[in-house]
């Protein structure tokens, strides 16, 4: 008798048939450790999660997992500290006297990334219209780091084929390696891979030094960004006290341009990013009856970023509305406010010692991914269709991500909040998506 | 005995080899002259009335028998075997499976316990091998699969890289092939990879095809000896595919069983294909003996390595505890077999005398071990693990640098069964260590127990560092710690 899978009760529709298998570096990486700045370990709890449809036909028919692989191994030969495992650095006792906890580092031990191949008995079309909360879950296999941090991977890329011969593709990635532009930069870079293209050299130092030279001296309490939480012991991830659930709406363009022509009387001209999260700030906060007072930002400032391949530079802020209730004041107002009023903690955050929920911790958390070019993941020319990305490890407050559409002219937001939330989102922002 | 006297022997032995390895020429010598110094001193005149008086009988008996005796002695002899060429299978980087990964995939899945995945892990940080030895794609998966699809794959994979490497090098065509002998001890499905081979490479109707399974780790000499003799009977100038590999896939354990889980850790994708031929022109070595010694009689060397059931269903290769010893035992048979075919005459003597001594005089003497460096330049020891090359190294005292090829392949290849000792033979071409006229030993070990031994001259080394080696070669040979952590 050997030993049996169970058999997966398949709920209709659902994914299944996981198989997991690894991908590592082509060649040898050798003794090399990889130093997490603290910026990096500000962000430890969270995950990433992306996806991305190809439309069925010829194209995605020859996509074989295997031709999926291949590029993959010379792809993570640049990008070696990926497939690397999070270890704890040794301590001397004296260190170990005062309960210092251990810092954390990646060991680049080759030890590779995880790839999930599964099946849907559903055609693309139907699940993307279906437009079910949290099926971005379904499609990226939904694991954190941790209890055993040593056999934990950093990225898990997941193959899922639909009855109609459409692919979607989900990567779930630790945080802690580096923020959304280094997460999209890595991906668009396998796809040049496997397109044939040569892509641009990674720049990696393993030393990994932070940006600035000094940071501040860590304060006793956390920044007003983020919330801190309970020692983390090996299991990276804070269960929120409800279930969060992930749900991706559309903003088309028409929208954009009735929300700003709302703007008028406003002097400084919000940009689209600001007055998407300013709407979702507004209906959230009509939704929770109004204590949404201050919000988390998280944005990608071009210019901060030190050209390093794999880093958290996004800069992370707060802004609190001034005394009304966010829920009262209009959206031009609110997206005003997100654009003058930020005040950035970015190196208190970093400098802080214990361990933070940036997303979704203290505030609900809108984070900038308009600058990220998610389109360009093209395989052998086939461009997506759609693409989504999320978060886990998101905190009750919740967060939104707000990042270009299929044309580039609308947005795509995908908001992580409550699930009981999640209707009554859908509820108030129908309205205000309708085109006039 | 003293410092000084063995220091003095020591200084006297190369006269002594060099006195006894030419005894012939050193006693012909004198007698030859002797002979020529009694003919001058009789003068021509008086040898031409001596041999006028010989009758025409005992003449012609003189000249016939002689004549006659060498012609049959040249045709009774057995027809020399050369290599043409060989080339091992080339691992592909996607095959690679780093320590780490190897680890993770035993953690994660559940049917292995918390012992058994600590039991593998201080084996493979003391087994000896790399971070670079590969798997087949099918064992990439967490489980892996061991159907009976990806084995083929993994087979067709391997031989058939490695017969096209061998047609390439060699410019022999697949219709000059005369004979076909594959062995792949753990794999033979219907039809045999004989047939495949054929199949694929559309081999003529009267090839003399044979697949052997279930021949162990040491299967590869036993491929090239069943070669050898078919090539004794096949028309002259007939060429002889051998082809050694093991197909790993469907192999892998996934029980408990600690004994049962060394082969997991240590067996790793890898084979080899070589032509052998009657013609020797463009030969590049030259088959001088192959000596088998199968210990099969002894229950614990039949139990030695053998398949079997765990208490749950799985079934694996058990290793007993007793290996090693085995192993030792069977070396020595086979050494004793071989030593008087390879070794020179002085090492003989001197065995001979310590033998006579320790049964006549007193079995306290050290028994003599032969110097097994007067016979070969080079040694290909299956790199089965690394207590077997240890073990071998011991026995036959061998410098580091001769058992490097082992040790390195052992390295960057891992146990990859009966064809390791040509990627052994591959390492030493690709050092550039190889010279015209140098002999190399090929010892494997295998279930049975089985320990065979195969003797090559070279005629011409490999001219480049082309083949398995190629883009690694520069990086050895490496320092390979007692124990490895990670």
């Amino acid at each position: 008798m050997v030993f049996e899978q169970e058999q997966e009760e398949v709920a209709p529709g659902a994914v299944h048939g996981h198989r997991l298998s690894t991908v590592v570096p082509s060649s040898v990486t050798g003794e090399v450790d990889y130093a997490l700045a603290d910026a990096d370990l500000a962000f430890k709890l969270h995950y990433l999660r992306g996806v991305y449809y190809y439309p069925p036909g010829d194209v995605a028919r020859g996509l074989a997992t295997k031709v999926l692989k291949d590029p993959m191994f010379p792809w993570l030969d640049d990008y070696f500290p990926v497939a690397g495992r999070v270890r704890r650095a040794e301590q001397d006792a004296e260190a170990a006297a005062d309960g210092v906890p251990r810092r954390p580092y990646i060991k680049c031990n080759d030890c590779g990334v995880r790839i999930v191949e599964a099946k849907c008995d559903r055609d693309m079309d139907e699940w993307l219209r279906d437009d079910a909360p949290d099926r971005l879950r379904q499609l990226c296999y939904d694991k954190v780091l941790g209890p055993e941090l040593f056999f934990s991977p950093l990225l898990y890329v997941q193959i899922t084929n639909f009855k109609c011969g459409g692919l979607a593709l989900g990567f779930s990635w630790a945080h802690l390696i580096g923020d959304v532009p280094s997460a999209v930069t890595c991906f668009n870079k396998w796809a040049q891979i496997l397109s044939g293209k040569k892509p641009e050299d990674t720049v990696l130092t393993p030393l990994n030094k932070p940006l600035q030279g000094q940071s501040p001296a860590a304060a006793a309490a956390a920044p007003r960004s983020v919330k801190q939480v309970g020692p983390i012991e090996d299991h990276w991830l804070v269960p929120a006290g409800r279930d969060m659930a992930c749900y991706s709406f559309h903003v088309s363009e028409t929208v954009l341009k009735k929300l700003q022509q709302q703007q008028g009387r406003h002097a400084a001209a919000a940009g689209t990013f600001e007055l998407v999260s300013a709407l979702v700030w507004q209906t959230v906060a009509k939704i929770r009856g109004g204590d949404v007072d201050t919000v988390t930002m998280v944005r990608t400032g071009a210019a901060a970023r030190s050209g390093k391949s794999l880093a958290n530079e996004m800069t992370v802020g707060y802004v609190a509305s001034a005394g009304s209730s966010p829920a009262k004041t209009d959206v031009a107002e609110l997206a005003a406010l997100l654009t003058k009023n930020v005040v950035d903690e970015t190196a208190a955050v970093a400098a802080f010692q214990g361990d933070v929920l940036v997303y979704g911790g203290a505030n609900l958390t809108l984070v900038d991914m308009e600058q990220v070019d998610v389109y360009a993941l093209e395989i052998k020319g086939l461009r997506p269709v759609h693409v989504e990305y999320g978060m886990d490890g998101v905190g009750e407050e919740g967060a939104v991500l707000v990042q270009p559409d299929a044309d580039g002219r609308g947005r795509l937001v995908t908001a992580v909040l409550p699930r009981d939330e999640i209707d009554s989102l859908r509820a108030a922002l129908g309205s205000a998506l309708q085109v006039a | 005995m003293s410092m000084a006297t063995s220091a003095q022997l020591r200084r006297l032995k190369p006269l002594y080899q060099l006195v006894v390895n030419n005894i012939l020429a050193i006693v012909a010598v004198p007698l030859a002259a002797s002979v020529l110094l009694k003919a001058a001193s009789l003068g021509p005149e008086e040898i031409l009335a001596r041999a006028l008086a010989l009758r025409p009988a005992h003449m012609f008996l003189c000249a016939f028998l002689p004549a006659a005796a060498t012609v049959l002695y040249l045709m009774l002899r057995p027809r020399a075997v050369y290599l043409v060429d060989y080339a091992c299978f080339r691992t592909n980087p996607n095959c690679r499976v780093p320590f780490a990964t190897f680890l993770e995939h035993s953690r994660v899945w559940p049917g292995f316990d918390e012992r058994s995945v600590r039991f593998m892990t201080r084996l493979l940080e003391r087994s000896g091998l790399g971070e670079e030895t590969c798997l087949p794609y099918a064992q990439h998966y967490i489980p892996p699969s061991r159907d009976l699809e990806s084995s083929r794959a993994e087979a067709e994979l391997v031989i058939f890289s490695a017969i096209d490497d061998l047609l390439a090098k060699t410019g022999v065509s697949p219709q000059d092939i005369d004979i076909l002998v594959v062995n792949c001890s753990l794999f033979a499905p219907t039809p045999s990879f004989t047939d495949m081979i054929m199949h694929r490479y559309k081999l003529r109707k009267d090839v003399r095809n044979v697949h052997l399974a279930g021949m162990g780790c040491s299967a590869g000499l036993i491929s090239v000896e069943l070669a050898r003799n078919l090539l004794q009977v096949a028309p002259r100038g007939a060429r002889a595919l051998v082809v050694s590999t093991e197909t790993i896939t469907p192999n892998y354990y996934m029980g408990k069983e600690r004994a049962m889980l060394l082969p997991n850790c240590l067996f790793r994708m890898g084979g080899a294909a070589a032509l052998l031929s009657t013609d020797g022109a463009g030969a590049r070595f030259r088959l001088a003996r192959v000596v088998r010694t199968l210990r099969g009689a002894s229950d614990s060397a039949y139990h030695c390595v053998y398949q079997e059931e765990d208490d749950r269903g799985n079934v694996g290769i058990n290793l007993s505890k007793d290996l090693m010893n085995i192993a030792g035992d069977a070396l020595k048979a086979n050494i004793t077999a071989m030593g008087p075919l390879v070794l020179p005459a002085s090492e003989q003597l001197l065995f001979a005398l310590s033998f006579i001594a320790r049964k006549v005089l007193n079995n306290r003497i050290k028994p003599y071990i032969p110097d097994f460096r007067t016979a070969f330049e080079h040694f290909c020891i299956h790199a089965g693990g690394r207590a077997v090359i240890d073990e071998l190294q011991r026995s036959l005292t061998l410098s580091d640098e001769q058992v490097e090829a082992s040790r390195m392949t052992l390295h960057r290849f891992g146990n990859t069964s009966s064809s390791s000792l040509w990627y052994e033979l591959a390492y030493i071409e690709a050092k550039g260590r190889m010279r015209r006229g140098d002999r190399v030993w090929m010892i494997g070990f295998g279930s049975g127990f089985k320990c065979n031994s195969a003797a090559w001259e070279c005629i011409r080394p490999a001219a480049n560092a082309d083949g398995p080696w190629a883009n690694c070669i520069h990086r050895y040979p490496v320092h390979i710690p007692d124990v490895l952590k990670h």
